[in-house]
């Protein structure tokens, strides 16, 4: 595991503290306009699908792989048989934001049909796309997850989403500095600029987008910004699903959105190697730990914010012939997993031993925030409130 | 016999682009269309449906105004119309990054397509059977899973009997998948290959790349039988698919542009040439990983504009802003611009502080060039 040092962290905080608060201060807060709005003490959720396929073995069956979810657990609620649906890594982590298993084939690179936690909380809470964000450690396929093709919501609804491996590498910080960064426009031409834009005729056929023209600026300033930040640099069995905790991390803590959800990948380098896999769950209870830690440090975010993370689905009960763990045979290890969540509004050190559903967590999270997740099968996790 | 040079040509083309007399007759009906001559939006759309970029400036000046179809008979032959399918084969597998294969024999299959030595099905059936495609799909469970997604369309939460099937047979077992015998990961694939639902998917699939709509269920059934029977009939159903009424509305409404088309087109648009895989690779892999990749998109055209390596006119080289606005707008958008958007930018051009790049940096970052 890379660990950031105090001091980088914090020099890198106070630069984007100052950016956050210059360029992000327009982004509402779900206090300013949430219609719906909540009781609860909770004012943000972390949703970390720890998922690439992950058994409940290697995690809470072991003593020694995931000592910062079980230190999580024993102060938050632990559900130790959430019910999985086998649709391939793609179809379930997109259930567990839908709420619905609806099948999805493993490498279908298009949208679901059903909205995503994502569009409920943004559209019944008034949000803006820079309060919802997803990062990612799958590449292509995850930008997905960011909304569905539902007609009352879709792409206007949708979160802001960040691949971690895709844009914070080497090669694509290589290709910015042989071409330069952009220089910055000064203020009279960057006004010329933003009413040629405005004089343009609307296209045809032009699809809904995500962000404002604001906050697509702001999400310019913020990927340039983190360009510099180190990211870029992580390596290791865990690099992408490094590289989205750290990028989680730095927004969760810079930006405070109200959604930030984090979907890892990694652990599904089991299929060629049950120790690699072993690895990654290792690496990624510390990232979960630097991740969960900066929330502590941070008396506000202390208060307010809560975590789900919970896997897509496990693996096979026998290791294959490459002494790795496939995902098909349809055991226990593969289809219940464990799930555990942790903030202000929960219950402490309580273990849920009843049959609870992955699908779950999106209404989980929905009923958190003060949303509803109107067109899903799931229901809100039992048990789980103080 | 007397046979005339002209049906000499006919025959001869015919037979240069696999064109069976079933495709030839709907071709030479679509072709009595004679209004449909290549404008510059036209030019724009089909290099970018079948080449995968927007003209170069000679193309562009060399089609406007031709018959479509000869624009698209130029293209079909050319080796690019083939690298651009293999480019987007490997997109649908995801055979992308770190998963591209790099065997000589799975790179050849562009110029062996060419020369009409394979054909588009042995193509695939070559891509499904490399190294990449067994670590992009490592297992029994994902990789029986994606070879029956992809190559057949079929579902396999409805097929659960036949993935089992297919992972003992994966497995080394003998076993019956999809109606045919096999024994290995091999037979897996090859079965999977040689079923009528491939040839149905493959060809709904290409459809719907090119035409950007699912086709109807009579274009769907014709086209598989004819890709069934046939393997080489591909190109003659692609040229049937871009001259019909449905690709000419197609064209008309526009589409969005993916971001594998946005970098290369970029690069056309800028440098009137491609992009190096070490330019492109990054920078598509980058917005990729962007539910919404407006704003990077814009990052990368400011990018490329302040970078000095593209060579923009001179301001005071520009004698006449309107004739230049409009000929970008022509260029980018395939249209020219509206009075109001001639007199605004026209406007904006006489402000003091506008430059060359202030206008590109509009229209290369607006949302009418993120569609086609």
């Amino acid at each position: 595991m890379t660990h950031l040092h105090r001091r980088e962290f914090l020099k890198s905080t106070a630069a984007a503290a100052a950016l956050g608060a210059a360029a992000w201060s327009a982004w509402p807060s779900a206090a300013q306009a949430a219609p719906g709005g909540t009781t609860r003490k909770t004012k943000r959720v972390v949703l970390i699908a720890f998922a690439g396929g992950v058994r409940s073995r290697e995690t809470f069956g072991s003593d020694a792989n995931v000592p910062v979810l079980k230190a999580m657990a024993a102060e938050g609620v632990l559900f130790t048989r959430a019910r999985t649906s086998n649709l391939g890594h793609f179809g379930a982590a997109l259930s567990m934001f839908t709420g619905q298993s609806e099948p999805r084939g493993i490498r279908e690179n298009a949208r679901g049909s059903e909205p995503t936690v994502f569009e409920y909380v943004r559209k019944d809470l008034g949000l803006s796309a820079g309060d919802v964000w997803i990062t990612t450690a799958g590449g292509e396929q995850q930008v997905n997850y960011a909304y569905g093709l539902h007609p009352e919501y879709g792409a206007r609804y949708g979160a802001n989403t960040l691949d971690g491996d895709g844009i914070f590498n080497r090669e694509f910080k290589s290709l910015l500095d042989a071409w330069g960064r952009p220089k910055e426009m000064p203020d009279k031409e960057r006004d010329l600029y933003r009413r040629l834009r405005g004089a343009l005729a609307a296209p045809r056929g032009a699809d809904g987008r995500t962000n404002t023209a604001e906050s697509a600026a702001q999400v310019e300033s913020y990927l340039l910004q983190e360009l510099n930040r180190g990211t870029s640099d992580l390596t290791g069995a865990n690099a992408a699903d490094g590289k989205a905790l750290r990028l989680a991390r730095n927004l969760v803590t810079l930006f405070r959105p109200k959604l930030t959800a984090v979907v890892l990948q990694n652990a599904d380098v089991a299929h060629g190697s049950y120790n690699g896999y072993v690895e990654v769950v290792r690496r990624n209870d510390a990232a979960i730990g630097d991740l969960w830690t900066a929330v502590k440090n941070d008396p506000e975010l202390a208060s307010t914010t809560s975590f789900l993370v919970c896997p897509e689905f496990g693996r096979d009960r026998d290791l294959n012939a490459r002494r790795g763990l496939d995902h098909g045979d349809g055991s226990e290890d593969l289809n219940y997993v464990s799930c555990l969540a942790w903030g202000p509004d929960f219950r402490r050190g309580a273990v849920v031993k009843d049959d609870v559903m992955v699908i779950d967590v999106a209404p989980t999270v929905c009923d958190l925030l003060g949303a509803k997740a109107r067109h899903a099968n799931g229901k809100v996790l039992p048990s789980l409130y103080a | 016999m007397k046979i005339s040079l002209g049906k000499v040509a006919v025959l001869l083309a015919a037979w240069a682009f696999g064109i069976t007399p079933a495709v030839r007759a709907q071709g030479d009906r679509t072709n009595a269309v004679p209004e449909w001559r290549t404008d510059a939006r036209v030019a724009r759309s089909l290099h970018m449906d079948l080449l995968g970029r927007p003209p170069l400036a000679a193309e562009r000046a060399r089609s406007v105004g031709r018959p479509v179809a000869e624009v698209v008979d130029d293209m079909l032959a050319s080796r690019e119309f083939w690298q651009r399918w293999f480019e987007e084969q490997l997109y649908y597998f995801l055979l992308v990054g770190n998963f591209r294969p790099q065997s000589e024999r799975v790179l050849a299959i562009p110029d062996e397509l060419a020369a009409g030595k394979l054909d588009p099905r042995v193509a695939i059936h070559r891509v499904a059977l490399s190294t990449s495609f067994d670590q992009r799909n490592p297992g029994a469970d994902t990789f029986v899973t994606v070879v029956m997604e992809q190559l057949t369309g079929l579902e396999v939460q409805k097929n659960t009997r036949e993935l089992d099937i297919g992972k003992k047979v994966y497995d080394g077992n003998p076993g019956r998948f999809l109606g045919n015998d096999g024994s290995s990961q091999a037979d897996v694939v090859r079965i999977a290959v040689e079923s009528k639902a491939f040839a149905k998917h493959f060809v709904g699939r290409e459809y719907e790349r090119l035409v950007h709509k699912r086709p109807d269920s009579a274009e769907w059934n014709q086209a598989a039988g004819e890709f069934g029977r046939d393997p080489n009939a591909y190109r003659a159903l692609v040229r049937r698919w871009v001259l019909s009424d449905a690709y000419r509305a197609r064209v008309e409404a526009r589409v969005p542009v993916s971001n594998r088309l946005f970098v290369r087109g970029l690069f056309v648009d800028l440098m009137d040439r491609l992009p190096t895989d070490e330019e492109s690779e990054p920078m598509r892999q980058a917005l990729d990983g962007l539910s919404d990749p407006a704003p990077l998109r814009s990052v990368l055209v400011r990018m490329m504009l302040d970078s000095g390596k593209v060579a923009l006119p001179k301001r005071e080289s520009i004698r006449d802003p309107a004739a230049w606005i409009g000929g970008e707008f022509e260029r980018l958008f395939g249209r020219p611009p509206s009075d109001v958007e001639s007199a605004a930018f026209v406007a904006g051009w006489n402000e003091p502080h506008c430059r060359v790049q202030t206008i590109l940096c509009a229209l290369l970052s607006s949302a009418e060039y993120q569609s086609y």
